[in-house]
């Protein structure tokens, strides 16, 4: 029954989708009110279709329903539940149906918030963010169908990949990566609704912004989440790698990062505006640059799944998202710009923004080539390449610190023209501050070039951002008399998307920090250990206590126990282990992490013999990594904060 | 219509198309080139333990030299097969040899002492045992038979079909 119950869901939602993909440009056209609401029902059918679609694929995976094709492939009766759950987006077929249903429910809720608001605008916005539901629950019903029925079903499955069961983080991490590339389409259609009616009001722009902040935190999240797992997961003690998929993640994010400022620069100054356009559309050409990538098979990476049939066919619809884009921008652009606009000079903070803006694409750009690079290579010259890490890491590293340096300045200068000693007067103490940084970081015998000027720039970027978080509070106090711990809440509350930017903006320093500690100062060894012996490494005493092997349903693992003691402290037991899956021949392992707020001890285990009691670690101190799980928190927080809607309408209401 | 944004988003986006349309329909583990059927060229390295090996010296017998880095993801996903090759193939009399492309020893260190490895690596400094087999990128795998003459390159991970189709043919 499910498969056909299935099918049937998600052919209702592909109808209702074009439907409404119609309607909504028709009702931009006419701007006729009826045609808008039956806009806003398809969209809600579109999103109730494959919301069930998707539960009773969930169903059909929970009961082991192996007459239905994608469970014949992901599940297995001894997959523990939560992972059963999550198998949804462990493979192909069921990834895709996990961004069509994303996608409709961000449908319904855009329809559901446009209801009453900017009726030039949100019925072209919703015909554009249909049509894109249209392409992918095409994809759903057609070719990565996972409801197809198996005609003669077995009574067990391979079960989901192996690496992505091996941790709580899978949980979470692809969905919020596809919360944040899916909802990428929102601002898309908004971009486009924006070139179809030729007009940008304030109102609107702001929308715009709003509804990019949500998948912008959302991505933000999706791959901070996806380096934690892959250090807690992957065994070799890092977060990042450059690889294609974690760049096709990171591509769309800096694009739409760059939007976020140069739409504040659109909204005081009238300036950028088809600048600001083009990066919203960029940013959602990038997710779907970013799937094609992971889903294709053209790349190699850890990430991609098989050769499919799903390549050409994406490719075809990126290449038409492409050239609508293109010449939708190209024909409309010179409607939105006003003529007369003229930038301030080059000490103004409308300026820092621009400086801001070609930081972010050229960091875009770099990004782009490396990934792209070796395909380009290979159909020129038929070799393949890996441009790898140290390409990465050598153009990346004077980006970042130039990003830095401008995250200091910008918030400092004010906008429009500046006076020379007014400049100096808001530098002075981050200038102070910075030298004092750096001649700390000499003391301290911290010499590497590139940790002592991120912890410099951190510091000016920090300091600055402090100041711009409390003097608005401080003056207040000073002008009302009011205790200041209740001005500063006055202030941030009435002004929350400056206070959530900065704040957002504390998150970036201490992610800086975290990576430049962690990256330079990391320290590693291998050693091996006989059981009862002790070794010691960068302060911490390692004694290996046992081994034991623990069997479940799907896998067994072999455990070594060890205890750890830090500067003659106990610390407790680590005990990593190597994983044997079923259907399987290598070892996955799961390593220990003890975290501490000064530095993370990172054991994962090489090889145990148990008959010789012999058992050999592969460790690594890295200091401050918990910092940059906690700065993925603030900056979290940072854009709940900007991005949470205003009061004041409520008030009036 | 503005045509300088037409041009700029055209010059950017048709590339970007074309290379990865011309992506498709090339399995990209399989290149022809132009070394193969020419003499292997030799070289004298030493080992990340600090022993001496020489290609001259393994002559006689077929040799598998594989460039790989620990930055590269495509090298984690070939390490297996060569694992199993060289378990499978060793005792047959062929040579596995590996060579560290733009890496640190100590990452590799750690990597094989996680990995295994039946095989010695070598280093390469200032890379030049790479250029001379023109390494462009990493994985790239030489199979060289027991005249010295490289029979096949592989560029990106070999599969398992095709490291045992070609060390069959070489035995």
């Amino acid at each position: 029954m499910i498969p056909e119950l299935g099918r049937g869901a998600v052919l209702l939602g592909l109808a209702a989708c074009s439907v409404g993909a119609v309607t909504g440009m028709w009702a931009g056209k006419t701007g006729r009110e009826d045609v808008w609401r039956w806009t806003r029902i398809a969209a809600y059918v579109f999103a109730a279709a494959i919301t069930v679609a998707t539960l009773l694929m969930e169903y059909a995976l929970i009961t082991h329903d192996y007459s239905v094709k994608y469970v014949a492939e992901v599940g297995s009766n001894e997959t523990p539940l939560t992972f059963t759950i999550v198998s949804l987006w462990s493979s192909l077929e069921g990834s895709i149906l996990l961004w069509a249903v994303v996608l409709a429910v961000w449908c319904a809720v855009f329809a559901y918030s446009m209801r009453d608001k900017h009726p030039d605008h949100a019925p072209w916005a919703l015909g554009c963010i249909l049509t894109v539901g249209v392409f992918f629950t095409f994809l759903v019903a057609g070719i990565a169908n996972p409801f197809e029925r198996v005609p003669n079903p077995l009574d067990n499955g391979p079960g989901p990949n192996p690496l992505l069961q091996n941790h709580v983080l899978m949980i979470i991490h692809p969905p919020a990566l596809y919360l944040g590339y899916v909802g990428m389409s929102v601002p898309f259609g908004m971009a486009c609704a924006t070139l179809l009616s030729g007009r940008m009001p304030t109102a609107w722009a702001r929308a715009i912004r709003r509804w990019m902040l949500v998948p912008w935190a959302a991505l933000t999240v999706g791959i901070i989440l996806g380096g934690w797992w892959s250090y807690e997961v992957l065994g070799w003690g890092g977060y990042w790698a450059w690889d294609p998929v974690e760049n096709a993640s990171f591509l769309p994010w800096l694009t739409a990062t760059a939007f976020i400022h140069s739409s504040m620069v659109m909204e005081r100054k009238e300036h950028l505006k088809g600048w600001t356009i083009a990066l919203v559309m960029a940013s959602f050409l990038l997710t779907l640059l970013g799937t094609f990538m992971t889903r294709s098979g053209v790349f190699n990476s850890v990430h991609s799944f098989t050769q499919s049939p799903i390549g050409p066919v994406f490719l075809g619809f990126l290449a038409v998202a492409l050239l609508v884009s293109v010449v939708l921008l190209a024909a409309r652009v010179d409607l939105l710009t006003v003529p007369d606009a003229k930038l301030a000079g080059p000490w103004s903070r409308e300026f820092a923004f621009l400086g801001n803006n070609l930081l972010f694409s050229a960091f875009t750009f770099t990004v782009l080539l490396g990934t792209v690079y070796p395909l380009l290579n290979e159909v020129m010259t038929d070799v393949q390449i890996s441009v790898g890490e140290p390409y990465f890491n050598r153009m990346s590293v004077p980006i970042c610190m130039g990003i830095l340096f401008l995250m200091g300045v910008g918030p400092a200068l004010p906008w429009g023209q500046t006076e020379p000693n007014v400049l100096l007067r808001r530098l002075g103490t981050p200038i102070a501050v910075t030298a004092a940084i750096i001649a700390g970081c000499l003391a301290m015998g911290i010499r590497e070039p590139m940790a002592v000027m991120t912890f410099a720039l951190s510091g000016f970027a920090g300091v600055v951002t402090l100041r711009e978080l409390v003097d608005p509070g401080r003056h207040r106090a000073r002008a009302l008399g009011e205790p200041l711990m209740k001005a500063l809440m006055t202030t941030w509350r009435v002004g929350h998307r400056r206070a959530g930017g900065y704040i957002v903006h504390f998150g970036v320093i201490i992610i800086a920090v975290a990576i430049a500690a962690s990256s330079v100062y990391r320290s590693e060894a291998e050693m091996t250990l006989r059981e009862g012996q002790t070794k010691s490494f960068m302060g911490y005493d390692i004694t290996y206590t046992g081994t034991e092997r623990i069997d479940e349903p799907h896998r067994w693992s072999r455990v070594a126990r060890f205890d750890v003691l830090k500067d003659g402290q106990p610390l407790g037991d680590a005990e990593p282990r190597l994983n044997h899956y079923k259907k399987m021949n290598q070892a996955i392992g799961t390593p220990t992490v003890m975290t501490g707020l000064d530095e993370d001890l990172y054991l994962s285990l090489v090889q145990v013999d148990p008959e010789a009691k012999m058992a050999s670690l592969s460790i690594v101190v890295e200091p401050l990594v918990w910092w940059l799980w906690f700065g993925g928190g603030v900056m979290l927080l940072g854009s709940i904060i900007a991005g949470w809607p205003s009061n004041r309408r409520r008030k009036v209401a | 219509m503005n045509w300088k944004v037409l041009a700029a988003g055209l010059v950017i986006s048709a590339p970007l198309v074309a290379i990865l349309a011309a992506g498709f329909g090339r399995d990209p583990k399989l290149r022809s080139n132009a070394l193969e059927g020419t003499q292997a060229p030799m070289f004298d390295l030493q080992t990340l333990d600090g022993k001496a090996f020489s290609l001259e010296g393994a002559r006689g017998q077929p040799t598998v030299v594989n460039f790989w880095s620990t930055w590269c993801q495509p090298c984690k996903i070939e390490h297996p097969v060569l694992m199993q090759a060289a378990r499978a193939y060793g005792p047959l009399g062929v040579n596995f040899v590996a060579v560290l492309y733009q890496d640190e020893t100590s990452k590799a260190r750690a990597y094989l002492k996680q990995s295994g490895s039946h095989w010695p690596t070598l280093e390469d400094p200032g890379g030049r045992t790479a250029i001379a087999y023109g390494v462009a990128g990493v994985p790239e795998t030489f199979f060289i038979d027991a005249d010295g003459t490289i029979v096949r390159k592989v560029s990106g991970p070999v599969s398992q079909e095709v490291m045992v189709s070609t060390l069959e043919q070489m035995l």
